[in-house]
């Protein structure tokens, strides 16, 4: 997973292990809190209360997270957290994310952990706050606790006397360990999670307040820029320094080995300088990427790393029938519409850098090695950027910033990455193959089930105890190494995230074959393998329904013992208004001069997450192979919702997202680097492509919160997949489902 | 550290650029080379105009020069010196008397990273000031298909602008 901290590795460690276990121990209510080990795992990690909630005696409330504001709303979400705990208006807290000098260190925003993990962390934080103020009343007054009631931080007692915040808060001290065994208000007590508070960052946003750390403009900040090598393996020959240090605006130029970076006054001039170094430097090239082979034939004919990591064995019996497919995907990238930005100051020993990382803390200690400094001689302090889904530039871009701070010390220095700097340097998204084959009895219903995935690594992030998994490190006189790479186990995983299965198939195995040398350097990418994963079981499933004769639908709740996801199913089927029939391979739907066809596609995120539905209807152009998306339905369980217009948005965002992935996206290099630059080698989706959405969500204020962020890609790719099949008869097998490869399906 | 290299010697000389933006007139010590988005960002300390991709694919960069909307990273500062009337998202409103289409896309909540945000509204801006009624959902996807979202909040944006626009026909 590489999303280890340091210091806490174990206990992180651990807590991926574990999480679809722990979700049981993390119940929201009262009575389930009495289990052992006591309190939030994130509290017991970072137990100081005053790194997460502060009252002071002037009558401010500050509440601190970990946790980093993507895009996502999660700062809105935790400060209805805090404020239901609390007893106090929304407005009134004062929010610090993300800080090395002020925050708990909760490890990356990933993973759609946020609020099941950190959020829980918070409200018991708050609760125990609260208890204690309203103790300080209660012993004041000579009353029982449970007699007073608190309204806007306001202690209330019987006759009218009133106690503030600010007025216990001065005769009780809240630095202190917290009580882990703090109780949260029950859920039907709550007012304000559950409600759609509307998201604080908005505003600022339309009217061009300064909220991007591409608006931060401290006084005397010079503009950085790197000159990149024309190819990931090419290394610096010889360069003319004095030539470099004279193009037009230039203030100095940094040279570490093979690493050059340019601090100019103005920001297109330090750009415009890099790109003239490239293109005037003498480099050394290196040997050809994947040696020439195509990405899939790589990974399926190189050595990797094959394990079995999941099975359960069948009774034995002999299958009517077998069914086998194989499925793959290209790169994919992040493709931020901004591109990763970092500024950074170096003064009397100390650096501070402002980024919009996942994870503050991974990212300086990565940063402490790559610099060889002291992490505590380093600050790192989260402010917003463009929305990232998953490891882009961000954390890269902060080691550059750094480096050239530390060449002038006392200046800010910004660096922002050129766009097609981001997509040529950025770690990408794996490419993958699945491999799937089923047993099916003679009643058509799978006995065994088997899915193999070859991959390159999901999780090559800043965070492990050794090496520096910033890009720039790796070029410098004396690099520093990247830590070792390991693929995420279950039951979250990485390269298997979502591949074993959720039906309850008697026999089950999931194999890995995964590589650690990565020829283009790939990362996390929003559900790391999870999206493929699930679209292609997601397709297989309507494969093996077809050949028994049996609807989609119907044949997945046969297979389901997981009453939540048929819930799901149920909801989207409904309000979809699905037609049951058996897909009939071979055999398309006609309709006027086009295919039609409509799929469904459904997951449990991580097999402990959010419980998502999609169904999808296209039309496909038999002349072009051009597919059309008509509707998009979507129904959605993630347990008790904090905010649900939170979910709906990301939910909605998601579909759009891999809608964009399933039918447009793939990455081209050419003998050295990636060279799909722009949004034109590159397009995502735009507005016309996209298709009325419906999404319905399903509310469970007595179930724990589930993580949503991550919750619709997979169901949303393989609806389209399912969809494509239904209207055309026939599998497309490759991802991006582009017009070449719809038509040669349909001309095969 | 060095003195300032000057870009060019013979810019001294002549009268720098004079840029009229929001309605203030303002002269820029730039190269006229020197694409609008830099000025705006980095020399007029404006956060609306956001640099995307640099080469007009995105969006992002969206300002209103004359009431049209241009790409802010395409256009040149020597392009607009002069009459020209640059409009960036500040100002186009602000808290306290917003621009409908500002009222609207918090109103519907359409943004998550918002980085797209401003060109978006931008480019909304200038069809609406086309458009006084009527528009289609169709006409609004038009209109912006070349404004890109990362995202996905698209469904957002479309609801937003027709609510804006349904709120200045009425």
């Amino acid at each position: 997973m590489g999303m280890q901290t340091p210091t806490r590795r174990g206990f992180v460690a651990g807590l991926a292990a574990g999480a679809a276990g722990l979700a049981i121990g993390f119940r929201l209510d009262a009575s389930a809190q009495q289990a052992a080990p006591v309190g939030p795992p994130m509290l017991r990690a970072n137990p100081k209360l005053d790194s997460w909630v502060r009252l002071t005696p002037d009558g401010r409330i500050v509440v601190l997270t970990g946790r980093v504001e993507l895009g996502q709303g999660v700062l809105t979400a935790m400060r209805q957290i805090a404020a239901e705990e609390l007893d106090v208006a929304p407005a009134r807290l004062e929010l610090i994310s993300g800080d090395t000098a002020e925050t708990a260190n909760e490890g990356v925003t990933a993973g759609s952990q946020s609020i099941k993990f950190g959020g829980e962390a918070l409200a018991v934080a708050c609760a125990d706050a609260r208890a204690t103020l309203v103790n300080v009343a209660a012993e004041t007054w000579g009353v029982e606790r449970a007699a007073l009631n608190v309204s806007d931080g306001v202690i209330e007692g019987i006759g009218g006397r009133r106690m503030t915040y600010a007025e216990a808060a001065a005769r009780v001290s809240l630095v202190r360990p917290a009580n882990l065994a703090a109780q949260r208000k029950p859920p039907h007590a709550g007012t304000i999670i559950g409600t759609s508070l509307p998201r604080t960052d908005i505003p600022a946003k339309v009217f061009g307040q300064q909220v991007f750390i591409h608006d931060m403009r401290p006084e005397g900040m010079l503009f950085g820029a790197i000159a990149r090598p024309p190819s990931y393996a090419a290394r610096l020959v010889a360069l003319d320094m004095a030539w470099a240090e004279a193009l037009p605006g230039v203030v100095k130029v940094v040279r570490d080995g093979s690493f050059i970076g340019v601090i100019a006054r103005r920001e297109e001039q330090a750009n415009d300088a890099a790109r003239r170094i490239t293109a005037a430097a003498q480099w050394r090239d290196g040997a050809a990427l994947f040696g020439g082979k195509g990405a899939f034939e790589y990974l399926t004919t190189e050595p990797a790393l094959t394990r079995t990591i999941h099975s359960k064995a069948a009774p034995a019996s002999t299958p009517a029938r077998t069914h086998v497919a194989e499925y793959r995907r290209g790169f994919q990238a992040h493709a931020s519409i901004g591109a990763s930005c970092s500024l950074a100051k170096f003064e009397d020993g100390k650096l501070t850098v402002w980024s919009h990382t996942q994870g503050p803390f991974p990212l300086r200690g990565d940063l402490a090695r790559g610099l060889r400094m002291e992490p505590e001689a380093i600050r790192v302090i989260h402010a917003q950027g463009s929305g990232c889904y998953g490891h882009n530039g961000a954390d890269d871009v902060a080691l550059d910033a750094a480096l050239l701070a530390r060449a002038m010390p006392g200046r800010t220095i910004r660096v922002h990455w050129t766009h097609e700097e981001e997509m040529v340097w950025e770690p990408w998204g794996s490419a993958m193959v699945v491999k799937l084959e089923a047993a099916m009895g003679a009643d058509g219903g799978i006995a065994s089930w088997g899915h193999d995935v070859w991959s390159f690594p999901h999780s090559t992030r800043p965070g492990d105890r050794v090496g520096c998994n910033l890009r720039s490190a790796w070029y410098l006189e004396n690099p520093v190494a990247p830590s070792p790479i390991v693929d995420g186990a279950l039951p979250n995983g990485a390269s298997a995230r979502n591949a074993v299965p959720i039906y309850d198939f008697p026999g089950q195995r999931v194999t890995t074959h995964f590589h650690t040398a990565m020829p283009v350097r790939t990362s996390a990418l929003r559900t790391l393998g999870g999206y493929f994963n699930a679209v292609a079981a997601e397709m297989f499933i309507d494969e093996c329904a077809s050949l028994a004769g049996v609807d989609p639908v119907a044949y997945r709740i046969r297979h389901l013992a997981d009453q939540r996801l048929v819930a799901v199913l149920r909801k989207a089927v409904e309000i979809s208004g699905w037609q049951p029939k058996p897909v009939v391979m071979g055999r398309g739907n006609a309709q006027g001069a086009r295919l039609v066809g409509t799929g469904v596609g459904m997951t449990k995120y991580k097999n402990s997450d959010s419980h998502v539905a999609v169904v999808a209807r296209v039309s496909v152009d038999p002349a072009t192979g051009v597919v059309r998306l008509e509707k998009m339905w979507a129904a959605t369980e993630a347990g008790r919702a904090i905010n649900p217009d939170g979910i709906t948005n990301q939910i909605e965002g998601g579909m759009v997202q891999a809608a964009s992935w399933t039918l447009l996206e793939e990455g081209r290099w050419d003998r050295g680097r990636m060279v799909s630059e722009d949004y034109t080698a590159y397009p995502i989706i735009d507005f016309e492509r996209i298709p009325p959405i419906e999404s319905v969500l399903i509310d469970r204020p007595d179930l724990p919160s589930l993580g949503v962020g991550e919750g619709s890609q997979g169901p949303t790719g393989a609806a389209i997949a399912n969809a494509i099949l239904d209207a055309t008869g026939r599998r497309v097998a490759e991802i991006p489902f582009t017009p070449e490869r719809v038509l040669a399906a349909l001309r095969a | 550290m060095k003195a300032p290299a000057t870009q060019h010697g013979a810019a001294e000389e002549m009268d720098m650029p004079r840029i009229t933006v929001n309605g203030r007139a303002t002269e820029v010590d730039a190269d006229p080379a020197t694409p609008l988005i830099y000025v705006l960002r980095n020399d007029l300390a404006l956060n609306g105009p956001k640099l995307g991709c640099g080469r007009a694919q995105c969006g992002a960069c969206t300002v209103l020069v004359d009431g049209h909307a241009a790409r802010s990273c395409q256009v040149k500062l020597g392009d607009v010196a002069g009459a020209q009337q640059i409009t960036t998202l500040e100002g186009l409103g602000t808290p306290e008397a917003p621009h409908a289409l500002q009222a609207a896309f918090i109103a519907e909540q359409a943004a998550q990273c918002g980085y797209c945000t401003s060109g978006m509204i931008m480019q909304a801006a200038a069809l609406l000031a086309e458009r006084r009624s009527g528009l289609t959902e169709a006409q609004v996807a038009e209109a912006l298909e070349h404004n890109l979202c990362r995202c996905g909040t698209q469904p957002r944006v479309v609801r937003a602008v027709m609510r804006a626009s349904r709120q200045q026909g009425a």
